[in-house]
């Protein structure tokens, strides 16, 4: 005979099971499909090929690193359970036992190694190896356990293992299918690939061998559609769940229809005009200064932007491991007054057309500008081109495709003052910004100081920060190079960029990331 | 006859040569290359270098102009710079629903814009010529983008008649094949228009009419026959254009054609790719140019066989 | 009774007539008569409904759309007569070359042509870009080198048909020079279709031009096209469809203009060439 107390217990036990199997009122529904509009087909679906996002996007679902970015921006790891950095040139990882790939083959050590050694000795070298600092090579300790190894001491490294191009591959599956691996990947992540048609779709679905929680979507559906106005009105007739790369200008009327669902976040680009800080007159940082008086940035936001895009606090995003506000509202708010001033004092004088000349000369720029490359690149530079006018600065503006443009940027010498860019910190650390940008060595074609900014001590903080491998002491640093920089601008930041998907209401449990390339679906489900 | 064909077809091969030849002249010569481009940000010089060197990118341009057109007269049309994809099933991805919306938009384009056209001519001036004419410059006048939205706006939007874009059924394929075709309507309109009434006044056509015969007697024969000729002309320039010029159509419908594929090339400067599709559409234009100097004599055998 | 005569008598043509004066009298007095300038901008004004301020509203930087449109004129003149004056001068001269001495030239002409249609218009637009720079004298130069080929296989059609007429066949017999027998006989019967041809090639030339300032190719930043306010009001045309709808009315009726011009010109200049023998 039972006790009471056993049977009270197991009365409680009962009550208990099936409160948590009993269906809560958001329960999440498993099945269904979900479409997805974007502008473009990806070139190749493997890391290796594609660092931008429309194969960013579809592989993200597939393939899976060792170390992740969550959507708060703080390292976690994924198929590695630990990590522990062994010297300042070599951190160790214990890896996720009985994880499978897509194709049935086992997730080892062995694979991360293939991964990497493709990767950055391959030939080609994967499209980012150039970027990902010293990474030098994987080295397997056990079946699961595997060692990365930099060249030199890499701040970084944490970040950079974690970015979204770091997803390991199958060997057998490379091996396989060679060249066809790029139009067909093999990963471990929760969906695996099923089909593409080149510029009509991408089908990915639910891997429900999956070593953590399975994904909720039968299917996903990744379809092109180039113009804009057919994606937003796709969302409206219903033939798409999602939409990526919205239409700014109809935000605001689709945030208050609770048909519709706006996700958004600021994200970890910034779109700037640069300065060239080695062509008179802009070589004078009280003309750089008084043109950063003269845009109204507040008016590009609301107009131009209309809340799609956030202020550009500084040359970082915030987010971004290492980022200051750079305070650039405080130090340079929109004030023609003072930039007249500024200019008079760098003795510029009105001319006759209300131009300002000096010595005979004009204060005539030269700007070069892509249309469509960076959203509203070609709106915002129209824009501060009438606004330098304003305080008597006259801006040529050349408009030209993309492969020109970048090939005048990565030139020299460059005999334009200004550009029109964007820089998205791929790897989420200052690192990735600040060196290539600001030191002096890297001026194009070595490196992307298109401005031509030279700076000694500015050189040794970034080195000194790229080689220390304590997080503290490299914010220090990054913070100091953000303060030079306020002081002495070499480029107008307009915008900082804000990752903005519009859903469908019956598209739940959607997250957006920060950085652009993390689209996360495996906790999306469909309500209906 | 079957000495012209076999002399037109052969005439077709130094058109290839040649225009394989411009195209990569000019894609040397323009600003940027595919691999920079490729690159993007990662593009330091010793990537650049070896990633060019691997492509066989930074050979000459004889060597690889003379590379391409062996590989070609073998079979094989290479490999694109963006992708490593063999272009043969590139252009097969694309070719099948480029070749779809053109034929559409031509059968469109003839019907309505030779159909108009006539009927222009024989009422001159009109309230239908009027009519006619206003609708066709409209047509032709707003840009494509402008018509393709505003169909996309009434039949998917707002009558949910038809899908917002895409490719596959018939249903997908209504509006792109419209909206392609209307600027051609009013081109083909005018032009018969006004072929059409230039013959109405030939003596041949005043004699007809003397003779007593019936105006459609007179109409069909005659006119119609001597008309075609710069009609024809005109449709073959129209199916060209057609097929080259639908990037925009392809771009508002989202239809998986060769214009987007190809305007992508360019901007990427993926030549490989390029010539690929151009080869493509120079073989359409050798056939259409036989097709429509083969009608010349058909239709008027004063016309000795030409080229 | 002449061609002039017979040219207004035709109450379109001279209705298309008035408004090719419209349009030259804007592009001549556009400073005097545009109410704003036409690069002022007024960003929290964008995209404002025409009304009492904004006549024809306003665009995405707040620039008035009426004083832009009459300035526009200018490069839609521009754009439309000088492509089309290349295209049919070069096509014509090209076309008759072919079409009456036939023969091998012809046939290495009409492969060159093949060439160049098969030649995809973005490249030659971008490499006439490379070569002289970007502005809107050389894209209208790029888009009136595109119209040669056409223009070209057209005359070159007629004048196949019309060396084989029986007056031509006479003339030629009885030994007329080949000038005259250009000048009096087949040019003037090439012309109709051509001038037809050429008016409606400026629709197509003011929208290759669009397409190609959108691409950043052609007019550079402020400077006011109809083609490139198209163009960059494609992305608001869902919500506030008159920024781009406007300037493509204006493309519209300029394009009417021309048209009405032409086929007014050809109805008269026709009865004159049958009596030509």
């Amino acid at each position: 005979m039972r006790s009471l107390a056993s049977r009270g217990l197991v009365g409680v036990l009962v009550v208990a099971l099936a409160a948590t199997l009993a269906p809560s009122a958001n329960a999440q529904k498993r099945g269904g499909t979900l479409t997805i509009v974007r502008p473009t087909d990806p070139v190749s679906l493997e890391p290796n090929l594609e660092t931008t996002a429309p194969g960013a996007w579809v592989y993200f679902n597939i393939l899976e690193g060792l170390l992740t970015l969550d959507d708060k921006m703080q390292v976690k790891p994924s198929l590695a359970s630990s990590y522990e950095i062994l010297s300042p040139t070599k951190v160790r990882f214990k890896l996720r036992p009985n994880i499978k790939f897509h194709d049935g083959t086992p997730f080892n050590a062995e694979a991360v190694r293939f991964t990497y050694d493709r990767a950055l000795k391959g030939t080609p070298p994967a499209r980012w190896a150039s970027l990902a600092g010293s990474l030098d090579h994987a080295e397997v300790v056990d079946n699961l356990t595997v060692d990365i190894v930099t060249r030199e001491p890499y701040g970084p490294i944490l970040r950079t293992l974690a970015m979204y191009c770091m997803g390991i591959v199958s060997p057998a599956a490379v091996q396989k299918l060679g060249q066809d691996f790029s139009r067909a990947p093999v990963g471990t992540g929760p969906f695996k690939f099923v089909e593409w048609k080149t510029n009509t779709h991408v089908i990915i679905e639910r891997n429900n061998d999956y070593w953590g929680d399975k994904a909720l979507l039968d299917r996903v559906v990744f379809k092109v559609v180039p113009e804009e106005g057919a994606r937003m009105i796709g969302l409206q007739t219903g033939d798409a769940d999602m939409v990526l790369i919205p239409s700014p200008a109809q935000l605001p009327a689709l945030r208050k229809d609770p048909k519709f669902a706006v996700h958004e976040t600021t994200g970890i680009r910034v779109v700037f005009a640069g300065l060239h800080a080695g062509l008179p007159p802009l070589d004078d940082v009280r003309v750089r200064q008084a043109l950063l008086h003269a845009v109204d940035r507040k008016a590009i936001l609301d107009n131009i932007m209309e809340g799609s895009a956030g202020p550009a606090m500084g040359v970082l995003a915030p987010g971004v491991f290492g980022y200051k506000d750079m305070q650039l509202d405080k130090l340079y708010p929109f004030d023609r007054a003072k930039a007249k001033a500024l200019l008079a004092q760098a003795g510029w004088t009105p001319g006759p057309d209300g131009i300002l000349v000096k010595g005979g000369q004009r204060l005539s720029l030269s700007w070069l500008a892509a249309r469509g490359r960076y959203p509203k690149d070609g709106e915002i530079t129209e824009a501060i081109q009438a606004m330098f006018k304003e305080v008597g600065v006259e801006a040529k503006v050349q408009v030209l495709e993309w492969a020109a443009v970048f090939q005048q940027v990565r030139g020299n010498p460059l005999n334009h003052h200004m550009f029109t860019l964007g820089w998205v910190t791929s790897n989420a650390d200052a690192d990735y910004s600040l060196y290539p940008l600001f030191h002096s060595k890297q001026a194009p074609p070595a490196g992307w100081n298109t401005s031509r900014y030279v700076n000694p001590r500015v050189d040794t903080l970034v080195e000194q920060a790229r080689r220390s491998l304590n997080q503290t002491e490299r914010e220090k640093l990054y913070g100091e190079v953000q303060d030079i920089l306020a002081k002495e601008p070499v480029w107008i930041p307009v915008y900082t960029t804000k990752e903005i998907v519009v859903t469908k209401a019956s598209v739940k449990g959607f997250h957006i990331h920060p950085v652009e390339y993390n689209l996360a679906l495996w906790k999306t489900w469909l309500d209906r | 006859m079957l000495t012209f064909l076999v002399r037109r077809l052969l005439l077709a091969v130094p058109v290839l040569l040649g225009v394989v030849f411009v195209v990569m002249l000019t894609i040397d010569l323009l600003p940027g290359d595919a691999v920079t481009l490729m690159l993007g940000e990662h593009a330091t010089k010793d990537a650049v270098a070896a990633l060019r060197e691997h492509l066989g990118l930074d050979k000459p341009f004889a060597v690889r102009y003379l590379d391409y057109v062996s590989r070609v007269a073998r079979g094989d049309l290479g490999r694109s710079i963006q992708q490593n994809r063999p272009v043969a099933d590139e252009l097969a991805d694309a070719w099948p629903a480029t070749l779809e919306l053109t034929m559409a938009a031509l059968v469109i384009a003839t019907l309505l814009g030779i159909g108009a056209g006539v009927a222009s001519a024989v009422w001159p001036n009109s309230l239908f010529d009027a009519g006619a004419r206003l609708g066709s410059l409209f047509g032709l006048s707003m840009p494509i983008f402008w018509t393709g939205l505003v169909l996309i706006v009434i039949f998917s939007l707002w009558l949910n008649w038809l899908p917002v874009g895409g490719a596959g059924s018939l249903g997908h394929l209504v509006l792109p094949a419209i909206t392609l075709a209307l600027p051609s309507v009013a081109m083909v309109a005018r032009m018969t228009r006004s072929a059409v009434l230039e013959v109405l006044r030939e003596d041949y056509v005043r004699t007809a009419r003397a003779k007593g015969l019936a105006e459609r007697w007179v109409l069909g024969r005659h006119a119609l026959r001597n008309a075609f000729i710069p009609i024809l002309t005109l449709l073959g320039l129209q199916s060209g254009q057609l097929m080259g010029g639908a990037v925009l159509t392809e771009t508002v419908f989202a239809w998986p054609g060769l214009g987007r594929m190809m305007v992508k090339a360019i901007f990427a400067r993926d030549y490989i790719l390029l010539q690929g599709a151009v080869l493509v559409f120079a073989l359409a234009f050798v056939v259409i140019n036989l097709l429509v100097d083969l009608s010349y004599g058909a239709l008027d055998p004063r016309i000795g066989r030409q080229g | 009774m002449n061609a002039w005569a017979r040219f207004r008598r035709n109450r379109l043509a001279l209705i298309g007539l008035a408004l090719v004066l419209v349009l030259a009298l804007s592009a001549a007095l556009a400073p005097w008569i545009a109410p704003y300038d036409p690069a002022r901008q007024s960003l929290f004004e964008k995209r404002a409904k025409p009304g009492a301020k904004y006549l024809l509203g306003a665009d995405e930087f707040g620039r008035d759309i009426l004083s832009r449109v009459i300035y526009g004129s200018r490069i839609a003149l521009l754009v439309g007569l000088l492509s089309a004056i290349i295209a049919v001068g070069g096509g014509l001269v090209l076309g008759t070359l072919a079409g009456f001495i036939g023969g091998w030239l012809d046939s290495v002409m009409m492969r060159a042509i093949e060439i160049l249609l098969a030649f995809p218009y973005l490249l030659l637009a971008l490499a006439i870009v490379a070569a002289l720079g970007n502005g809107a004298i050389n894209t209208t130069i790029a888009v009136g080198v595109w119209g040669v080929p056409g223009v070209t296989r057209i005359v070159r059609g007629s004048v196949l048909v019309l060396r084989e007429t029986e007056y031509v066949g006479a003339a030629r017999a009885l030994g007329a020079p080949v000038a005259a027998l250009l000048r009096r006989h087949i040019l003037p019967n090439v012309l109709p279709g051509l001038i037809v041809y050429a008016t409606l090639f400026m629709a197509n030339a003011i929208l290759l031009e669009a397409a190609l300032s959108f691409l950043g190719l052609g007019v550079q930043p402020p400077t006011a096209s109809w083609g490139l306010m198209v163009s960059t009001g494609r992305d608001v045309l869902l919500i506030a469809p008159h920024v781009a709808t406007v300037p493509g009315l204006a493309i519209m009726l300029a394009v009417l203009a021309f048209n009405l011009v032409g086929d007014g010109l050809r109805d008269a200049l026709d009865p004159r060439l049958r009596g030509s023998t």
